[in-house]
């Protein structure tokens, strides 16, 4: 008999397989949502100079806004910036319900959020870097989006609507 | 060193399997309420 | 038997640790509350108008205090304690460690001058382009500094005595003790670079700007193992004391507990992605190949589950206690010190859920920066970590005065206030953050907040009412032990379980470093080595720096 082994109780290891099992589980189900349905963190999309983005004219953010690119399907270049107040550029757009919105999202100056309630869009907005998340919106209403990151003094009272008509 | 007392042997941890099983229980049902609300919000790309 | 005894001067320098870490606290904690009334509707920040300029100030001057100070501070004199009380010898070179202490006060010292003045108010993630007062930068780069200096002194402590004992395995809470250090050591590497390279220089005006998603990259590959230097100590106390305490058990497991510590080591750091998940500059490749670690490093936390429970119920079982779960009420429950450390393990189970379900990859996108992440890091380092260390002080206090602890029913009374209250809280701030409600907001003044919010609202503030008492409950006791005229009849036990099994005979490999050093650095490489080559190589140093609160 070896002097030296590893001594496991047989219910411990029994519980260490069902974990890595478990595990496994978990894995696989964030897998089938992300490859599978298409719900997927962002991915590096452009980056900016966050000195100038808002005020180049070749830059989308000089004027922000939506943009119908084909029927249904939206292009929505929105600024976020806490001067000369905590706001969105624009700070409310309207859609009809069915359509799918790309956002295309930087920040003037700090980092910022943005969390379209009741969506799966929700990301950091950072200087010098666009984050690009598509949503669909089927349901007609109101979607609040909110700053969802410290950005100083007004980060309370950052936000927007995104208006889904029927 | 150790000594190993006579009951060391027998113990089996019944309980311990029976606490954490509550708590897998409980895991499985939390994460799935919340992926399913991942699930219900749609697709992003 | 007797146990090795400490020097008074150890007792002493530990001591300072202790008390450095509990005033911090008591700064703390004071605006912990108040950021939870504020989100009921009681706002008490404009009556603190002339020392306190506004809730963000509250907010930053409460992590910093109470997530890096109190712990940074209470768990570099708990890991002192364990090095040589473990090992059964003075450290190597006191001065160092002295040195090394001294530091930490130092900068937490220079630390608070912005941070009063209102010149950092950066919250304790200090995200650039928000730009603090230089002093705090330095401030905490002494702090980590000094802890790294304090581990050195650790790291020699442990070669003098490997090289008296070659071929004995190191005691316990020494090894726990000497991994902790080791990960605390890589890991602040990525922040120590992140305020070298950028921000220090930048506030300095050294250079007009920083990259904000760099900064955020070398901040997080700190920010996680962060919350297990955190967590080990606390780990140490509930493998290794927690079951004697609680009725003479034993460690159900030596040799797993050190493959679980070892584990932590190799897996804490190179997933730092995960707190990143919707950062747009960082490719999803990476992000899911940090959420896969992210998993594995769950499963040595099963591990210590089941190995502190088996322990648990064994020192249950060994009190008389029978059937399935009726061992639980044999526990001592009436010692303060198990009281809180059972009700910290409790709560840690739900920290553990809501842990996982933020580094779902994907899932991250219902949850990211919502008021779901604060209700869960305050079960894990405000409760599993804090409560914890709370227990562990109910007897190491004692210890080290040599004072009784002062009314044991108090103590044990604060332990469960803190339990209760943090149910209340922390529950509240899941549900908030699952209906949508963002993290780091005044709540109550918010524009968008919809009326179903309210009641939970209201139940964050109570919570937060309910832990205040709790942490002035644990304040009186404590000043009240420090000053306690009655002292201990006989030197306090140091509360130690010995292994079921000899720790002698586990395997070889688990008293090697070199190995699960190498692996953890190797893995580290592979897994942020190709991304942060790529970020550094396309820097762009376009931030300047803004103060907008």
């Amino acid at each position: 008999m070896s002097t030296q082994s590893m001594h496991i109780d047989a219910y411990e290891r029994n519980w260490m397989i069902f974990g890595i099992v478990m595990l496994a589980l978990f894995a696989a189900a964030v897998s089938v949502a992300a490859f599978g349905m298409g719900i997927q963190v962002p991915a590096p999309e452009q980056r900016v100079d966050p000195r100038t983005v808002a005020t180049d004219p070749n830059s989308p953010w000089s004027n922000p806004g939506l943009r119908e690119i084909a029927p249904g399907k939206y292009d929505a270049y929105i600024l976020a910036r806490a001067i000369p107040k905590w706001e969105y550029l624009p700070n409310e757009m309207t859609v009809p319900a069915g359509s799918t919105v790309s956002f295309y999202v930087t920040s003037a100056d700090v980092q910022h959020g943005f969390k379209i309630q009741d969506t799966n869009a929700n990301f950091m907005v950072l200087p010098g870097q666009v984050s690009k998340l598509t949503i669909t919106f089927d349901k007609p209403g109101t979607y609040n989006f909110i700053c969802t990151e410290y950005c100083g003094s007004g980060h309370g009272v950052m936000y927007g609507a995104i208006i889904v008509t029927p | 060193m150790t000594k190993k007392d006579k009951a060391d042997d027998e113990f089996r941890p019944t309980g311990t399997v029976v606490i954490l099983a509550i708590f897998v229980v409980t895991l499985i049902v939390i994460w799935a309420t919340i992926y399913m609300i991942l699930i219900g919000r749609g697709g992003t790309l | 038997m007797t146990q090795y005894q400490l020097s008074t001067g150890e007792k002493k320098f530990i001591g300072w640790h202790l008390l450095a870490a509990i005033l911090a606290f008591a700064v703390g904690s004071f605006f912990g509350p108040l950021q939870a009334f504020e989100h009921a509707g009681w706002d008490l920040y404009p009556y603190l108008k002339p020392l306190i300029k506004s809730y963000y100030q509250g907010l930053t001057i409460h992590g910093v205090l109470n997530a890096l100070v109190w712990t940074t501070f209470f768990i570099m004199g708990f890991l002192t304690f364990n090095v040589i009380f473990g090992l059964k010898r003075p450290l190597k070179n006191m001065t160092l460690n002295k040195v090394g202490f001294w530091m930490m006060v130092v900068g937490v010292l220079t630390a608070a001058v912005p941070i009063l003045a209102n010149e950092a108010t950066v919250l304790f993630t200090f995200y650039p382009p928000l730009k603090a007062n230089p002093f705090f930068y330095i401030g905490l780069t002494l702090v980590v500094v000094g802890s790294w200096v304090e581990g050195w002194g650790f790291f020699m402590t442990y070669a003098a005595w490997r090289k008296e004992h070659p071929n004995e395995r190191t005691p316990f809470i020494a090894f726990g003790s000497l991994v902790t250090t080791l990960l605390w050591q890589i890991c602040t590497l990525g922040v120590a670079v992140e305020i070298l390279t950028m921000l220090l220089p930048w506030s300095l005006g050294l250079i007009e700007g920083v990259d904000p998603q760099l900064a955020r990259t070398y901040f997080w590959f700190t920010g996680h193992p962060l919350v297990y230097f955190w967590l080990l100590p606390a780990y140490i106390s509930w493998y290794a004391m927690l079951p004697k305490q609680a009725g003479g058990g034993k460690m159900f497991s030596d040799s797993l507990a050190r493959l679980a510590f070892w584990l932590f080591l190799v897996l804490s750091t190179p997933l730092g992605f995960h707190h990143q998940y919707v950062d747009p500059g960082v490719p999803p490749v990476w992000k899911f190949i940090h959420a896969m670690l992210t998993f594995s490093v769950f499963f040595p936390s099963l591990m210590t589950a089941f190995t502190v429970i088996a322990s648990l119920e064994y020192a249950g079982r060994k009190q008389g206690g029978t059937g399935t779960l009726r061992w639980i009420g044999k526990l001592n429950w009436s010692n303060p010190s198990v009281a809180a450390q059972l009700l910290a393990g409790i709560l840690f189970f739900f920290g553990g859920i809501g842990g996982l379900a933020n580094a779902s990859y994907n899932v991250n996108l219902v949850l990211h920066n919502t008021a779901f992440v604060p209700g869960h890091f305050h079960l894990t380092v405000a409760t599993a970590v804090t409560l914890s260390f709370m227990g562990i002080s109910y007897w190491l206090v004692p210890y080290l005065t040599g004072k009784k602890l002062w009314q044991p029913k108090w103590a044990t009374i604060q332990a469960w206030v803190w339990f209760i209250g943090m149910i209340i809280f922390s529950n509240s701030m899941h549900v908030l953050g699952l209906l949508g409600a963002p993290r780091r907001v005044p709540l109550g003044l918010a524009p968008y907040i919809p009326a179903e919010w309210n009641s939970r609202l209201f139940q964050v503030g109570v919570g937060g009412a309910i832990l205040f008492v709790s942490g002035v409950l644990y304040l009186v006791v404590m000043y009240k032990t420090a000053t306690n005229k009655q002292t201990v009849e006989s030197e306090v036990e140091v509360p130690i379980a010995e292994a079921m099994q000899d720790p002698a005979l586990s395997p070889v490999w688990l008293d090697r470093w070199s190995p699960w050093v190498y692996g953890a650095l190797a893995l580290i490489v592979i897994v942020y080595g190709p991304q942060l080559f790529d970020m550094i190589k396309n820097i762009a140093l376009t931030s300047p720096g803004f103060r907008v609160w």
